[in-house]
């Protein structure tokens, strides 16, 4: 028998490139991808310090929030991965396609009201599985009869209803906190400048409204979890972790924009719409390598600088405890020790460096002058 | 100067450490000067700008219209400056690039020299150049930068586009002393087929027609067209009503093509061409040949603007005292707001001239932009119809040019 020529059907399986755009989420010089890894880390890494000492136990939700929600008990360790998580996860979800993102929607959207209805709504069971063919009572001929039992739903559990209210509450409150993570990478991977800056916002805001100790003035020690008021921390310890945080800061802030600045470098080689580089492999790999020129030479510049803007800082902090803890007219005329002092001394320190400035560095004039 | 980052970066740190001073937070007072002295000492990062020698290296100095040229930008910085550069090429706003980017960022070292590539398409004719070179020296961080733009000039044009004319329709009634592939419309010596009449003595056996002997019983000879050398005359139209419609659909752009494409195959046939563009002025081409001289008028052809609103009898009476008798004339035109059109042609048909017209219709663009009502619009073309078929009367040659056609198109109508 004679085989005609065989029809290739087109696979019914989509592409994967049909259902996500992964090339989003891998970019198309892995030195970006790294970028945004790094950048990551340290939004995870800065967002964790700042709560060690902003702790949102102390917080105003815990004052006003506190009684009224059973199980509230907001927790960095697991809001801020969580947080990161979520924002990382709805970068994903934007990433889908077509239907497949709304299908992914109407999944999540399901699961979610689920969730929140699972202990409200019981369904009745009955004694078969639905439908199930039985045996007929008395019957002498061993005769089958098919058994239907209609399902019920039944609104009998108020307590779990009550409890997932407040479980949802609970969750929806640590949302506020997890926020900050949530913003910090949907921003970083989605390249969206204002989710960046809109993470620093918050964590000013929280910051502003944490007040040391907040939580034993209203809440007993079970529930804040320090049973005196926390030891003061003195001013310098303060001042060299808060240090870290700002160098923390100043990582994400710069990492995060360097990521998305490259990423808008390599856009421009694309058409408009297309996922097709217009560059020929040859030209890819140049603009690679000067992507990764690039990047070294950013690194070795973040890494000098941060380096001296840390001796700086412990300049300034050196400086202000020696003049503060020594006898002389200086300390007993200005408060040196409290806040104002370390501002004092680090204006000085400014001022210094803007004169150091007017005689070092580039003065580009106009060419005409 | 700051950047926008900068400002916001020293203006978060004073924020921070005001709050810390209202709120009595250490955290941040403390991150807010760290912030302020990453801002304080960036500005010591403020670079110098390199001095830099710029040359570009493109493929050809001249395209025509949808043609491509490749650019290759090479850039050495012929100082100690050192830091991150942007420079952007700048581009005629009519560019397109297809490939590359003008848009480059590096990290320029001392006597370095880097290039990038790029290519572009142009779909106007005209006069282009490339440059100004911005380059913007900043820190690695944006914080602060310095810009500069470097003269460097490239220019360059872009030639109306060339199609391949199909057949030949342009004659004339006075021979020249060079052969040509023109045909004029006389016997001669050509290799066009004109008439048959008897041998006599003297005529070449090589033109005897063989099958008209065996037919008549006697010699025949076979007499061609004379094929000469010609005086063309190109007259484009680039008055300010030319200018109708948009982009490449003008009345001038598509003249300007035709133009290119007639004097194009004129020259291919080494015949001399002179080129005309009247507007508010009269340029001028003079009559020569050969393939610079095709290239002097592509130059002319771009350089013609919509201007002006000088009238084809006023033209007429300028050019004519100065043009060899009988040559024959190529008018481009949409002959609108023109009164003077049928004086210009009859007094130019007395002095022997002839004269050939391809008229684009405006008013197919302007049925297009949808600027004109309907009404008007179907006024305004039978009007233009009544004009063409008065201009056929007098047993002028005109093509009516519509849009969308192609040369060869309007050729075939006249």
């Amino acid at each position: 028998m004679e085989e005609g020529p065989t029809e290739i059907k087109p696979s019914r399986v989509p592409k994967i490139d049909k259902i996500i755009n992964y090339k989003d989420f891998f970019g198309e010089y892995p030195i970006i991808f790294a970028i945004k890894i790094i950048s990551s880390l340290s939004l995870i890494y800065v967002i964790s310090e700042f709560y060690v000492y902003h702790s949102p136990k102390d917080s105003l939700l815990t004052k006003y929030l506190g009684d009224s929600l059973k199980g509230f008990d907001p927790n960095p360790e697991v809001f801020v991965p969580w947080g990161f998580a979520a924002g990382f996860l709805f970068y994903i979800f934007t990433i889908f396609k077509g239907r497949y993102k709304f299908f992914l929607f109407l999944i999540i959207a399901g699961s979610l009201g689920g969730y929140i209805a699972d202990p409200a709504i019981d369904i009745q069971q009955g004694e078969y599985v639905i439908p199930t063919n039985t045996d007929v009572e008395n019957s002498e001929t061993n005769a089958t009869q098919w058994r239907w039992k209609p399902v019920k739903l039944v609104y009998d559990d108020v307590e779990g209803t009550n409890d997932r209210i407040d479980d949802v509450s609970v969750r929806l409150t640590n949302a506020i906190f997890g926020s900050m993570p949530f913003l910090g990478a949907y921003g970083i991977w989605k390249r969206k400048g204002w989710a960046i800056g809109a993470s620093i916002a918050l964590a000013i805001i929280i910051g502003f409204l944490y007040t040391p100790n907040l939580c034993l003035e209203n809440f007993d020690e079970t529930f804040c979890g320090y049973d005196t008021k926390q030891d003061e921390k003195t001013w310098s310890e303060y001042l060299s972790s808060g240090i870290f945080i700002g160098l923390g800061f100043v990582i994400y802030i710069e990492l995060s924009y360097a990521a998305i600045k490259y990423e808008n470098y390599a856009e421009q080689f694309k058409p408009a719409g297309l996922d097709i580089s217009l560059l020929s492999k040859a030209q890819r790999k140049s603009v690679s390598k000067t992507l990764r020129t690039l990047f070294v030479s950013y690194l070795i510049n973040l890494a000098v600088i941060l380096f001296i803007t840390f001796i700086i800082a412990e300049i300034v902090i050196n400086i202000n405890y020696y003049l503060s803890t020594s006898d002389g007219q200086i300390q007993d005329s200005i408060e040196l020790q409290g806040p104002y002092g370390i501002v004092f001394t680090s204006l000085i320190f400014f001022l210094l460096l803007g004169i150091i400035r007017m005689f070092i560095g580039p003065d580009n004039k106009m060419e005409d002058a | 100067m700051w950047s926008k980052k900068a400002a916001a970066v020293a203006g978060g740190a004073i924020f921070l450490t005001l709050a810390g001073l209202i709120r009595l937070n250490y955290l941040f007072i403390s991150a807010g000067l760290v912030m302020l002295t990453f801002v304080v000492i960036s500005s010591f990062l403020d670079v110098w700008m390199p001095n830099v020698k710029i040359r570009r290296e493109t493929t050809s100095d001249n395209i025509f219209e949808d043609g491509t040229m490749s650019v290759k930008f090479i850039i050495k910085n012929t100082g100690l400056g050192i830091g991150f550069v942007e420079i952007y090429d700048s581009l005629p706003p009519q560019a397109r690039i297809i490939k590359g980017s003008n848009y480059t960022l590096l990290y320029m070292k001392p006597w370095q020299e880097v290039s990038f590539e790029y290519s572009l398409k142009l779909p106007l004719r005209g006069h282009y150049h490339l440059g100004p070179v911005k380059m913007r020296v900043k820190d690695a961080f944006d914080l602060f930068y310095n810009e500069r733009i470097e003269e460097s000039i490239h220019s360059f044009s872009v030639f109306p586009q060339i199609e391949v004319l199909e057949e030949q329709v342009i004659t004339s009634r006075a021979p020249k002393l060079l052969s040509g592939a023109m045909p004029l419309n006389v016997i001669g010596t050509g290799t066009e087929f004109y008439s048959l009449r008897e041998f006599v003595p003297g005529d070449s056996l090589r033109s005897v027609n063989w099958k008209a002997l065996a037919k008549k019983g006697k010699m025949m000879v076979n007499e061609t067209v004379r094929e000469d050398v010609m005086d063309v005359i190109l007259l484009v139209d680039a008055r300010e009503v030319s200018a109708v419609g948009g982009g490449r659909d003008t009345p001038l752009e598509m003249s300007c093509r035709a133009a290119a494409t007639y004097a194009k195959q004129l020259l291919d046939e080494r015949n001399n061409v002179a080129l005309m563009v009247y507007g508010d002025t009269i340029d001028r081409v003079d009559l020569d040949r050969g393939e610079h001289h095709l290239f002097k008028i592509l130059t002319a052809l771009s350089s013609a603007k919509p201007q002006g609103n000088l009238k084809l009898e006023i033209v007429m009476k300028d050019l004519l005292p100065h043009l060899p008798s009988g040559s024959p004339i190529i008018l481009f035109s949409s002959l609108d707001d023109d009164h003077t059109i049928a004086e210009a042609f009859t007094s130019t048909i007395s002095r022997g001239f002839t004269i050939t017209t391809i008229s684009p219709s405006s008013l197919d663009f302007e049925e297009r932009m949808k600027r004109i009502p309907m009404e008007p619009l179907l006024i305004a073309k039978i009007e233009r119809d009544n004009m063409i078929s008065e201009l056929r009367s007098f047993g002028l040659q005109v093509g009516d040019w519509k849009y969308g056609d192609n040369v060869n198109t309007a050729l075939q109508e006249i």
